[in-house]
């Protein structure tokens, strides 16, 4: 399977890509977290790339943030503050947790990549008013864009955009399940390295490529064997850890799907095609799977966990959150209780930009494995 | 071979500590203790061929080993790798069929196991990658103070007022223990806080999965007989300790060849 190849080179050297992207005349947009209304900037003819933390030490965030913020957001800066970005036209930070937001008034002040925007997007997201101001809040987006950059984003644009984003959700979609059909057709791995290259990579290349992979899969994948393998649910806020997948599938078990950021959470949920295209956008960022930072109802994200884990036939739940991720922690124990209430088992596992040493993580994950 | 004369063995490499132990049927036949080192793998075949030896049989009559322990993939010549959750739970419930937590102490890292009425795996918690609530915070703290890790366990008796240690970071500790030192606090007063202050961290980890009865405590600490009264005191139960002639430092592996038994 070559196509994976190019989906690794981009998950593996995202700044790289860029840079070669840049290169070519690409103007380009960094974003954090997966409320980002992309679809937007995508039709400014802007590309918009995603940005994870850091793989190396972080000193230079450290004088501006405390130690209490996660890596996630520690990381970004220190990445920035760096140089590394050096790629970027500008940056957008949706409205979410608090670090993120707190990040933002930092990154404007202590850094210079021309546009910047705020999209503070509605916390309570089953109200009507709360809908009439999400479509709000993305018309003013759209004019900082076409102010910021010069542009102008027709609503045929917003339209083509929409197509293809409904595209590629539908795309990982059917990618993820494929490959809880048949997890062997693909490593945990592979997935990841799948997920994340569709936030970097130039989008309408990026179909292309999902397509490749999906004709790839139907021959069979890597055809690897999968009986007698426990099937998890991954849970949480991001997963920048391939290795999880690889030690959870040394340990016995598989990730046969996941409700995270950069996972279903990401593609679940399309647009109306044929509505006004900004409602339509906002429409689906206030109905898609909802994260702990924002609310769709008192059972939206319990209930959802217990569905999945249903519905892929899986024997447990390992919770990977990131140390010091409020949002998340506060939701651990009412998403735990959910899945108690079903008797399905359930491990927690705090990280931060580095995993903890192999062995620890594999002597949690085999007994976890072992106990299901 | 009739099932009463099937010969297991199970090796437990630890961070500090590598044990082997041989069974034959339910009964220990021998058990070693000895040092971990930079070479795991052969000082799992040092251990596992002492406790032949001691046990006066040939390694061949082993049926079946299990490596267990961080260590357990270097047992290179195991028949198979368990975690030492799995094990100290196994070991311990053979012990003791009433226990329904155990609470695993050893030289890096700390963990409570809950166990069913049937002796399986209910739910585990461990920390995190730091020494607080671990062997090696007391090892840390007795250099400082200059008596042995053996002293530590029984000199908390002589206590009359034990300080509180405020910090959980087992480095800040031992500044702190330093500081103690110097204005004079007596030994027996800060070893008592020490011992209060690594059961606070345990107690958060046993509170995790639940306090259920019975409880008892294996690895190398649950030597530390000032460990254990400071844990009877914080969980205000009494924790059911083994007889003596089982070490708690060798439950893991116990436990390793309790599991290979149900393997032949």
């Amino acid at each position: 399977m070559e196509v994976l190849n190019d989906f690794y080179r981009v998950a593996e050297n995202p700044y790289e890509y860029s840079r070669e992207l840049k290169k070519s005349g690409k103007r380009i947009i960094g974003y954090f977290c997966s409320y980002t209304p992309e679809e937007i900037i995508s039709a400014s003819g802007v590309h918009p790339i995603r940005l994870f933390g850091t793989g190396g030490d972080i000193t230079l965030a450290d004088s501006h943030l405390q130690p209490y913020c996660c890596s996630l957001v520690r990381g970004a800066l220190e990445e920035a503050l760096e140089g590394r970005l050096d790629f970027l036209d500008g940056t957008v930070f949706p409205h979410t947790c608090d670090s993120i937001q707190r990040l933002s008034d930092i990154w404007r002040l202590n850094t210079n990549f021309g546009f910047f925007a705020d999209v503070v997007l509605p916390v309570k997201l089953n109200t009507e008013s709360s809908r009439e101001y999400f479509a709000d809040i993305l018309k003013k987006f759209r004019l900082d864009l076409e102010r910021g950059l010069g542009v102008t984003i027709t609503d045929d644009k917003l339209k083509t955009a929409i197509t293809r984003y409904n595209n590629i959700r539908r795309s990982l979609k059917a990618l993820y399940e494929m490959h809880s059909k048949e997890p062997g057709i693909l490593s945990g791995r592979d997935l990841w390295a799948v997920t994340r290259a569709s936030m970097i990579m130039e989008r309408d290349d990026l179909l292309v490529k999902l397509s490749l992979l999906k004709e790839a899969l139907k021959k069979g994948g890597r055809s690897g064997k999968s009986e007698g393998k426990k099937r998890l649910v991954l849970a949480g806020s991001v997963c920048d850890h391939p290795n999880v997948y690889t030690i959870i599938e040394d340990s016995g078990g598989v990730v046969v799907w996941d409700d995270l950021c950069t996972g279903s959470r990401y593609f679940e949920g399309t647009i109306e095609e044929n509505g006004n295209p900004v409602e339509s956008i906002a429409a689906r960022y206030a109905e898609r799977l909802v994260c702990p930072a924002k609310h769709l109802s008192n059972t939206a994200r319990g209930d959802n966990i217990v569905r999945i884990v249903k519905k892929h036939d899986a024997g447990g739940v390992v919770f990977l959150l990131l140390k010091f991720c409020d949002p998340h922690d506060f939701d651990y124990p009412y998403m735990k209780e959910f899945l108690d209430r079903e008797n399905i088992p359930s491990m927690l596992l705090e990280v931060e930009d580095s995993l903890p040493s192999e062995a620890q993580l594999k002597t949690r994950f085999e007994t976890f494995i072992h106990m299901l | 071979m009739n099932n009463d004369s099937i010969i297991t063995a199970g090796v437990d490499i630890g961070s500090t500590a590598s044990k082997a132990l041989i069974m034959r049927a339910e009964d220990v036949l021998s058990f070693v203790i000895g040092p971990s080192s930079v070479n795991p793998a052969r000082t799992a075949e040092t251990v596992f061929a002492d406790s032949c030896e001691k046990a006066g049989i040939e390694k061949d009559e082993v049926r079946y080993i299990i490596g267990t322990g961080y260590g357990r993939a270097k047992v290179l010549f195991a028949d198979e790798n368990v975690s030492e959750i799995s094990c100290h739970a196994a070991g311990a419930h053979h012990l003791m069929p009433d226990v329904r937590t155990v609470i695993d102490i050893g030289g890096q890292d700390c963990k409570a196991i809950s166990i069913d009425d049937n002796g399986r795996l209910r739910n585990f918690a461990m920390n995190d990658k730091c020494a607080a609530g671990t062997g090696r915070f007391i090892e840390m703290m007795s250099r400082i103070l200059e008596v042995t890790v053996e002293e530590m366990g029984n000199l908390d008796e002589q206590s009359s007022s034990p300080v509180v240690i405020s910090n959980v970071c087992s480095v800040f500790a031992e500044s702190e223990v330093i500081n103690l030192v110097n204005e004079d606090i007596k030994v027996e007063d800060i070893i008592k806080g020490l011992h209060r202050s690594l059961t606070n961290r345990v107690a958060v980890i046993v509170n995790r999965v639940g306090l259920r009865e019975t409880i008892t405590v294996t690895g190398g600490v649950a030597k530390n007989a000032g460990v254990i009264r400071a844990l009877n005191e914080k969980l205000g139960i009494e924790i059911k300790t083994f007889d003596n002639s089982m070490d708690p430092q060798i439950v893991g592996a116990l436990g390793a060849a309790v599991l290979a038994k149900k393997k032949v």
